[in-house]
């Protein structure tokens, strides 16, 4: 009699787990949030980046750093800078040292009016359109505010390549997996500087945290002017650039 | 100087594959609707070719996912649209949509067909055997049974109408949304995919029909070519009345976009979008398809203007879709620039690739040929039991 | 909406057995691969949100390549401690000669290893849109200038990467003329007391170091508690370079030395122009005339050598 009823108690347990289970992964699957966990998130650093393009002296060696820190295939960039040179008669040129060892060329440009660099990189939005058009949930965005790619689920359709307004993703050529700038996670979630952080001579680069209002990223912002790259994508980038002229796209 | 093109935007991310692919299935949602025309709205002049319709549908639908399998980097990871469907994503719904669309299909071609397959399931020989097995070794067949077959088969061919409509839509839906891209990014896209679909799909039945007409030498069915032609002339008004509104609203709105976009279309496009879908793979079917349905003409000409069109639409179609899939990616997110693509023809991804893909379903149509006739009513071998 | 060949409900009542088997299987098909599905989804899937948990700590495991300067000056204290004082101690040490972690596994790997002059130009070449405030050169131009006739002659023949403001390293004399500067390009990062009081800061450039004839000169006559800098203004010439401007205007002369009725007499002597010209000289008053073609030897003597004060 027992053992029937501990057979019985088994079979309504495994009932009862295959209802709720059945129950959890589907309003898992439906509503994703619900899963994550209900802290609150300002106990968290919320990581961003700005860049200072008035101090930017187009030395590449962020890129250098970036390829050298995390293996960036060759013809792909999960950092580069622009270069922009306005001529009188209002002509904008552009370029970018995409060559192997990222020097740009001297190739003056008669009757330059105003040029400056500018360095871009992922903008690890904070409604970013590549974690929302990703189909497997392969990209995402973690809890620090950081866009990902995980690298074993990506099915590399490259949609998300499509749908970044900044062009900062490619399709590993190797890997074939979408790949782009991690912030260099693996460094921050260490306490380290992301590789182009720190290996940019002039501090144009500034990486921190927006929960903390003492950081050097806060107080950057809270003092001076800036603005985020195309606004009206609505994707709310967080990566803040500091006196840039209208020109960049 | 438009000249500036961000660094990893040299290399084109979606290539001939992706071209292929809503290619593939536009063909499918317009042979689907064809043989829904019949089934569902009952236009008993499509009755010669509705079955092959439907196969055609079928068989295309078999292969519109070999494109994307080719295309992706991991093609082994390819169900995860599937496990873990991430629905934000306007991508997610294709797993399930595809097999929605394709159970749909199976079932009433299943439907359609059953009195065949019990036709060819009694004897010995692997076509009886395989025919007993696909009606499930369920041998009865009387009136009732085939009323039943002819209820179910109007139903899921009423269903299949908005299927096919959301399956291949949904595609124009997956560009039109990218907010990121310039000549993607339009409402519209959805809906011209869809005409521009149906034109497809009625052009590769009417290409295909006279071509194994021909090679028989059975007697082509004129109330249906002809009905088909006038069908084939009134969607591609439509399609290419939206594409030209697409154009006009971005020409005539003069927004930041409307630069780039016609260095586009006067530049890189020139040829394939202006001179050949437009001028001569738009504009001489058109007049032809007039001719046909405004003037009395002898029924050779007729079916000789329908063919030529037909054709010529298949390839416009075709056009149409390296115009959008192609087009919009060399154009980069700079918007300063423009950057080159043509796939080369031994490349995974290559012309070599594309034409095995594409050629496949007439393969397969040819082997289901084999077994069920496509076409009963002239196939003499319908009337064998 | 029937098709018209068949006449309205003319059928027999349909017979839907055959079917049930077919919809049977579709509907197994459906519930064995639901189930499938949700056997194949990852465990950690949607602990964090929609994606898979663990892919979190996947992407934290990797180790790091650039060390940053602490990690160098592990070993290399000697020069970490110079370097940290002088102009390039913004810059960490990777920045020039690659991630450290390669030097660790392998001692020899380091750069920069052979092209030097490269290495340095990276930064210092002139280059359209880089800063004006951020020293660059021409090469050629600068080697015409210092007469070096071999073109390959590396930087750091004269110049150290560790002390670039020090010509001579050893000595730690001879400096290099500074440009306009921000506090920043030196300081940047530095927890350095000295940005808060620049008045402490020490002179890192006089203009003796150069033009040692004309400051003896000036500290002689009347002007010399004058700095040279209140005449000789340093005026940027262009994006790259700067010069000090002389200026013989008598406007100039007046603003600290002509009549006003602000001004007061206690301080410089005092004149009205050109009325001045005909107080000292009986001749027509030639306004042309500048105040050093009189007064130069309260200014200080002037001096044939020339010192350019471009790179």
């Amino acid at each position: 009699m027992g053992c029937d009823c501990a057979g019985m108690m088994t079979r309504r347990e495994m009932i009862q787990r295959l209802v709720t289970g059945a129950t959890g992964s589907l309003l898992v699957w439906t509503f994703p949030a619900l899963a994550a966990e209900g802290e609150d998130p300002r106990d968290r650093p919320l990581y961003a980046y700005a860049v200072d393009t008035t101090r930017c002296i187009g030395c590449c060696a962020c890129m250098r750093a970036c390829r050298a820190e995390n293996d960036v295939p060759d013809g792909c960039f999960r950092t580069w800078i622009e270069r922009y040179r306005v001529r009188a008669n209002g002509e904008v040129l552009v370029d970018v040292a995409a060559g192997d060892d990222h020097v740009f060329e001297e190739d003056p440009v008669p009757d330059t009016v105003k040029a400056f660099f500018v360095p871009k990189l992922c903008n690890h939005c904070e409604k970013s359109v590549c974690s929302q058009v990703c189909p497997v949930g392969a990209t995402y965005e973690t809890p620090e505010g950081v866009v990902l790619v995980d690298q074993k689920r990506c099915i590399g359709c490259g949609y998300c390549v499509q749908a970044c307004p900044y062009g900062t993703r490619f399709i590993h050529p190797t890997k074939h997996y979408a790949d782009k700038c991690t912030l260099c996670y693996h460094r921050i979630s260490r306490g380290e500087l992301p590789a182009c952080v720190l290996a940019c001579p002039k501090g144009v680069r500034i990486f921190g945290d927006l929960h903390d209002p003492e950081s050097r990223l806060s107080t950057m912002l809270k003092q001076r002017r800036y603005r985020v790259l195309k606004p009206e994508m609505g994707t709310h980038p967080k990566c803040y650039y500091l006196d840039l002229d209208f020109e960049v796209v | 100087m438009m000249n500036f093109v961000f660094p990893n935007e040299l290399r084109v991310t979606w290539t001939v594959m992706i071209v292929l692919y809503p290619y593939i299935t536009g063909l499918v949602a317009g042979a689907f609707i064809v043989s829904s025309l019949y089934h569902v709205f009952g236009r008993e002049e499509l009755r010669p070719i509705a079955r092959f319709s439907l196969a055609s549908a079928f068989v295309f639908l078999l292969f519109a996912p070999l494109p994307l399998l080719m295309h992706l980097g991991h093609p082994e990871r390819a169900f995860n649209i599937m496990i873990t469907p991430h629905f934000t994503s306007a991508m997610a719904g294709f797993g399930y949509i595809y097999s929605a669309y394709l159970l749909v299909v199976v079932l009433e071609l299943w439907f359609v067909l059953r009195s065949d397959f019990l036709a060819r399931a009694r004897g010995r020989g692997p076509v009886a055997w395989l025919c007993r097995s696909l009606v499930l070794f369920n041998l009865h067949e009387s009136p009732a049974t085939r009323e039943a077959d002819h209820r179910i088969v109007k139903f899921l061919a009423g269903l299949g109408i908005p299927m096919a409509c959301t399956l291949h839509g949904y595609v124009g839906f997956l560009f039109g949304s990218l907010k990121a891209n310039p000549w993607w990014s339009t409402p519209l896209m959805f809906v011209i995919f869809i005409f521009s679909a149906i034109v497809s799909g009625i052009s590769v039945l009417i290409f295909h029909y006279f071509v194994v007409f021909w090679i028989n030498r059975w007697k082509v069915n004129g109330a249906c070519v002809r009905s088909l032609g006038r069908y084939l002339w009134g969607f591609m008004m439509v399609a290419v009345a939206l594409e030209l509104l697409e154009i006009l609203s971005i020409t005539y709105e003069q927004t930041d976009k409307t630069e780039v976009l016609n260095t586009l279309i006067r530049t890189k496009l020139f040829m394939s979008y202006v001179v050949l879908q437009f001028l001569v793979f738009s504009l001489v079917p058109f007049l032809m398809l007039a001719v046909h349905a405004l003037f009395r003409v002898r029924e050779r000409v007729a079916h000789a203007l329908i063919w030529t069109s037909a054709t010529m639409l298949l390839v416009q179609v075709l056009l149409m879709r390296w115009n959008v899939v192609v087009g919009g990616q060399l154009v980069s997110k700079s918007m300063r620039g423009f950057t080159s693509y043509f796939p080369g023809v031994w490349e995974k991804e290559g012309l070599l690739t594309a034409a095995i893909i594409f050629t496949m379903p007439f393969l397969i149509l040819y082997v289901f040929h084999r077994i069920v006739p496509l076409f009963p009513d002239v196939d003499g071998r319908s009337k064998q039991p | 909406m029937r098709s018209p060949s068949e006449p309205p409900e003319s059928g027999p009542p349909p017979d839907y057995r055959h079917a049930y088997p077919v919809f049977l299987i579709m509907g197994g098909l459906l519930v064995v691969a639901l189930a499938v599905r949700a056997w194949l989804v990852p465990e950690t899937f949607g602990e964090f949100g929609y994606y898979r948990g663990a892919a979190l700590d996947e992407a934290k495991v990797r180790t790091s390549r650039y060390l940053g300067r602490q990690a160098c000056a592990e070993c290399h204290d000697d020069v970490a401690a110079l370097h940290a004082k002088d102009a390039h101690g913004s810059v960490e040490c990777e920045t020039c000669h690659g991630p450290g972690s390669a030097h660790v596994e392998d001692a020899e790997n380091v750069l920069p290893r052979a092209d030097r002059q490269q290495d340095c130009l990276v930064c210092h070449r002139r280059l359209d849109a880089r800063p004006g405030s951020f020293p660059q050169i021409d090469r050629d131009e600068h080697f015409r200038l210092v007469g070096v006739t071999n073109a390959a002659t590396a930087c750091v023949r004269c110049h150290s990467g560790h002390e670039p403001l020090f010509m001579n390293k050893d000595l730690r004399t001879a400096r290099l003329h500074p440009l306009i500067h921000a506090c920043g390009d030196c300081h940047l990062g530095r927890q350095d007391q000295t940005l808060k009081q620049p008045a402490g800061h020490p002179q890192i450039f006089q203009c003796s170091y150069c033009h040692a004839d004309v400051s003896a000169s000036a500290a002689k006559a009347e002007h010399h508690a004058i700095a040279c800098t209140t005449c000789h203004l340093f005026i940027k010439e262009n994006a790259f370079s700067g010069r000090i401007v002389r200026d013989t205007d008598p406007r100039f002369c007046l603003l600290c030395h002509g009549q006003a009725d602000f001004r007061s007499q206690d301080g410089p002597p005092l004149i009205t122009w050109p009325g001045h010209l005909a107080d000292v000289s009986e001749e027509t008053p030639d306004p042309t005339r500048a105040c050093v073609d009189c007064h130069q030897d309260q200014i200080h003597d002037l001096f044939e050598k020339e010192v350019s004060h471009g790179l």
